[in-house]
């Protein structure tokens, strides 16, 4: 008897191709992990049994008509809770949305689903994907898998719980500032952000649309590469304008080998105040383990990165205040009773509809948007996101690739940061490559020394050189396997591993 | 109040116009494809992009971008190859997103001018002493007072337009007290062009020519239907005044609620004699917007504007920054007919049309092509031939209004009856009257009905001979110099041949018989 926590996505998707299982049988399992684990994680904000149970069906009985399945059929995957998903609610987890029902399906959801997948579920988030741990949705917190006591990392901690504790092979997530690397990191799964426009981002609810961008979460490289030809295969998306066409075999390569590839290093990053020791060594263990395949290390600059995270509260709220003022309780989501005017009801909804980092970052745009403030801040914010991505333009002339933290340190126990500034300053790795656009992947390095939680690198690429960033990530894992004795990828948490499951 | 012409000999008005124009002849709306109507039932062409579902994102209208492109090249704009579409911002449940899709300070035309020619009555509203165009150059008068002077345009910017709201309960239509609001999402989106006139217009008149040579403008370009009764065309006026020889401006008033090409000409009448009677007091114009009350033929205060509203615009960062191929613009350019001003030039020039005619019939596209298929029916080397095409136009200035269902043969045949006196105009009226809407001759309509005019003087001779002989009275009346008996003489001649006769003829029969 097999157990869901051992297959990869590519092993799930053959067994069912094969008839080692059927789609149902898998969906099953899935659900049955998730009702053992669930409360210990709550990673979910929904299950969506039903709709699991229906695709699984849908995948069977295409087998059973001899018609060729998708490359994802009966991999159960979650999704973020701003992606919507007809017959799911799509609450962002905020009071403002808490019954709104999805009325069409985004591109990366009914992409994935084309493949063959079975959606398992809604994932918890911060609250508009505004926050580093998931703790501001309006629902509930989530847990770390690794240690209960910690957070998940956010802003899509949900889905990286969900994927580390063994509730879902895959999971998707969005990732405007480093929501999706850091919760990779923190719950020790891989995690990637494409380059901006290789995602669709139609019918995911936006938050900075300029810095958002929708990237796959799983246990190992391959399932990643995987989840990523589902979503780019069929090109750019004729509903999101700022998509492009990026279609490559993200599979093939993949198990090259780095020699004769070059590897940046950024001392001043690897110096950063902040950065934890243990953060620290595990990266230097991760760049020798590069150099003893053979790719060639070297150091580069960037000279402008320190103003990205200014850079970034001024762009991201900005763009979140627009994005965000659509909801007005007039036509949907929460309304205020009882109000005798249009201004006292779009006024009291907005105050009672979200919650205070929602509202923060929103008073934060308008002050920022508002005129005489705007050419203050909007303006340079702008010039620095030139700089930065001509410093990056400049590093990869040197190099293939720069390797750096995910995140500063391993996850926090919950009530250990509270300080919103603190807090937005463990994005300072992940930030600049949102605010060039570029791609990024954050690979598992095992357990850190001291605390014992998992820690990631992290790896950056030019735009659209997202097939080589799976290749360096696989470098990275090949060699943690090896170290670790591991079987190919990072384990399901043990405190969950073989809860439920069985297949 | 005083009246406008001795206002004006004191104070300069100083006009701009704000126009939008909804692209009514597009498929699709500006950044989704829900479909374009005026007249479906409420909220039935929406979806979620248009209703502004969270996750919908827009994708601009390639269509829309060539209209704009086309209105700049027809107005003399110069075309902006880089620009972006900006968000701005204001709660009201008539913008879905809250915030309307827009341009920034570049606009895709930028700088345009039309040059509005003015004359007849219209011409003497510009007092001689404003000898100056907006732009600083010269205006040249005609002997008979008519003028042309440039009119510049700033902008002609694309944006969307808003969802249509219905209060029902309050006063006059107004949300204040109603107990009810209703929108209809269909016009959600619409695309829009405004054009931003700079203030160069100085006349109620121009303004009045200015938006009814740019109706004419995008009519022929194909771009809108242009509507100002169904609000397709809007028009707001801003208007100040400043003593003559004055060169800073005046506190200015915005005007709405224009929805005639009439109205705009009274609104400003009005508010310029207003502000003249405000300032002559020793009162002060307070910037504020005004609506046009067409029934009580006033302006009312709408709203007084303390501060700017911050409308907090910003870049759109969901559609990309736009860059025009010099292909797309020329693309643009070969699709663009031969405007009405050029039309108007040809028609006075090659068919002797007055200019005022010439005017009416290049304004119109479906009129202008009629009347050109009418013309083209005229053989070079007919007898009569200039005359019969000067009576084309002729029927079609000052006949053919009202009437929709009439082909370019008809008015042909019906201008060599009239051109060849086969008939009279009052005749000419109850032809067309008969073949409207119908594939009828007229010369079979006129044969018919025993309309035919004769022409034949030899069979005019007895009745005019016949005339004078019993008429005996009236002759001596004209022999001792009342020369307007004739007049009662061709009656009689009319008369007696059961109404047939050329009247010309018999006038110029019974002159020459009478001077004999």
């Amino acid at each position: 008897m097999a157990s869901l926590d051992s297959l990869s996505a590519a092993q799930i998707a053959a067994g069912v191709a094969q008839g080692d299982f059927t789609a149902t049988e898998v969906a099953q399992a899935a659900l049955d992990a998730i009702d053992s684990r669930e409360k210990d994680v709550q990673a979910f904000l929904q299950v969506s049994a039903d709709l699991a149970l229906e695709a699984a069906k849908r995948t069977d009985a295409r087998r059973a008509a001899g018609e060729k399945l998708g490359p994802l059929a009966g991999v159960p995957v979650a999704f973020k809770d701003n992606m919507h998903l007809v017959g799911t609610r799509t609450t962002c987890a905020s009071k403002m949305l808490a019954n709104y029902d999805s009325v069409f399906t985004a591109t990366c959801v009914q992409r994935l689903l084309d493949a063959g997948a079975t959606p398992v579920g809604k994932t918890n988030m911060d609250e508009f994907a505004f926050g580093s741990t998931t703790e501001s949705s309006a629902f509930h917190r989530t847990n770390n898998p690794w240690d209960t006591g910690r957070v998940p990392g956010g802003s899509s901690g949900g889905s990286a719980a969900a994927v580390a504790a063994g509730e879902a092979t895959l999971a998707l997530g969005s990732d405007t500032g480093g929501s999706i690397r850091q919760p990779a990191s923190f719950c020790g799964v891989v995690g990637m952000k494409p380059t901006y426009g290789a995602v669709s981002r139609y019918g995911v609810v936006a938050f900075g649309s300029s810095l958002d961008q929708v990237g796959p979460f799983g246990r190992r490289v391959e399932d990643v590469a995987l989840a990523m030809n589902a979503l780019t295969a069929e090109g750019a998306d004729p509903l999101d304008s700022t998509s492009q066409n990026c279609a490559v075999d993200f599979l093939e390569h993949l198990d090259d080998p780095v020699e004769g590839l070059t590897v940046g290093v950024v001392p001043q990053l690897m110096e950063a105040k902040g950065l934890s020791q243990e953060v620290r060594d595990a990266l230097t263990a991760a760049v020798a383990s590069l150099a003893s395949q053979g790719a060639r290390v070297v150091e580069v600059e960037l000279p402008n990165i320190a103003s990205a995270i200014a850079a970034y509260y001024v762009i991201a709220p900005c763009e979140a205040f627009s994005n965000l003022a659509r909801f007005d309780g007039v036509r949907y989501g929460y309304q205020e009773p009882d109000c005798q005017t249009l201004a006292e009801q779009t006024s009291l909804s907005r105050a009672h509809g979200f919650g205070e980092e929602a509202k923060r970052r929103q008073m934060l745009g308008a002050y920022l948007l508002s005129s005489g403030v705007y050419e203050k801040y909007y303006y340079p914010a702008q010039q620095v996101r030139t700089l930065i991505t001509q410093d990056y333009a400049r590093a990869y002339q040197k190099c293939d690739v720069i390797l750096l933290p995910s995140a500063p340190t391993t996850a926090w126990r919950f009530g250990d940061v509270s300080d919103p500034t603190q807090m937005y300053a463990s994005d300072m790795f992940t930030i600049s490559n949102n605010i060039c656009g570029n791609g990024g992947i954050s690979v598992p390095l095992g357990l850190a020394t001291q605390s014992h939680m998992p820690v990631s690198a992290q790896l950056q690429g030019p735009a659209f050189s997202d097939r080589r960033l799976l290749r360096f990530a696989r470098a990275i894992e090949r060699g943690v396997d090896q170290g670790l004795g591991l079987g190919g990828g990072a384990p399901v948490a043990p405190d969950f591993a073989g809860r439920g499951g069985d297949l | 109040m005083k009246k406008l012409q001795e206002v004006l000999r004191d104070w300069e008005a100083v006009i701009g116009l704000e126009v939008h124009t909804e692209l009514t002849t597009l498929d699709t709306k500006m950044f989704c494809n829900c479909r374009l109507s005026h007249d479906d039932p409420p909220n039935t062409n929406v979806c979620p992009v248009c209703l502004g579902m969270p996750g919908a994102l827009p994708v601009p209208n390639r269509k829309a971008i060539q209209s704009i492109v086309m209105a700049g090249l027809a107005t003399n704009c110069q075309i902006m190859k880089h620009s972006m579409f900006y968000r701005k911002h204001y709660f009201y449940p008539d913008m879905a997103k809250n915030f309307q899709t827009t341009q920034g300070p570049v606009a895709f035309c930028m700088h345009g001018h039309l040059d509005l020619s003015v004359e007849g009555e219209g011409a003497a509203e510009r007092p001689e002493w404003e000898s100056t165009a907006g732009d600083g150059t010269p205006v040249e008068r005609a002997a008979d007072g008519s003028y042309t002077v440039p009119i510049r345009i700033l902008r002609i910017h694309m944006e969307e337009d808003a969802a249509k709201m219905v209060h029902s309960g309050g006063t006059e239509g107004r949300i204040t007290g109603a107990s009810e609001s209703f929108i209809d999402y269909n016009r959600c989106g619409t695309p829009l062009i405004e054009l931003v006139t700079e203030p160069d217009l100085r006349t109620p008149e121009e303004a009045r020519l200015f938006m009814e040579d740019l109706q004419q403008t995008f009519r022929t370009l194909g771009i809108s239907d242009c509507s100002l009764e169904s609000g397709s065309m809007r028009c707001d006026g801003n208007i100040s005044l400043r003593r003559r020889g004055e060169t800073r401006l005046g506190t200015k008033a915005e005007m709405k609620n224009i929805n005639s090409f009439k109205s705009l000409h009274d609104a400003l009448e009005y508010e310029i004699c207003r502000q003249a009677e405000v300032l002559e007091e020793g009162g002060i114009i307070y910037q504020e917007t005004r609506h046009w009350e067409p029934s009580h033929h006033r302006t009312v205060v709408m709203r007084v504007k303390e501060t700017e509203d911050d409308y907090r615009l910003f870049p759109d960062p969901d559609l990309a920054p736009f860059d025009l191929t010099d292909d797309f613009i020329n693309e643009a350019r070969a699709r663009i007919p031969e405007l009405p001003h050029a039309k108007r030039d040809r028609y006075v020039r090659d068919f002797g049309l007055k200019p005022a005619d010439a005017r009416q019939l290049a304004g119109d596209p479906a009129t202008a092509a009629l009347f050109e298929s009418a013309v083209a029916l005229v053989k070079p080397g007919e007898k009569d031939a200039a005359k019969v095409q000067a009576t084309v136009a002729n029927v079609m200035v000052n006949l053919l209004p009202g009437h929709e269902g009439v082909s370019a043969e008809q008015v042909f045949s019906l201008a060599r009856l009239l051109a060849t006196d086969a008939i009279t105009f009052a005749q000419a009226r109850e032809v067309l009257e008969a073949v409207d809407g119908t594939d009828d001759d007229p010369e079979r309509v006129v044969d018919e009905r025993g309309m035919r005019q004769v022409s034949d003087t030899s069979a005019l001779a007895p009745i005019v001979e016949e005339v004078l002989a019993r008429c005996q009275d009236q002759v001596n009346q004209y022999h001792d110099g009342n020369k307007k008996v004739v007049g009662y003489l061709v009656g009689q001649c009319m008369k007696a041949s059961k109404g047939k006769g050329n009247p010309k003829l018999f006038n110029q029969m019974l002159r020459e018989a009478l001077e004999a």
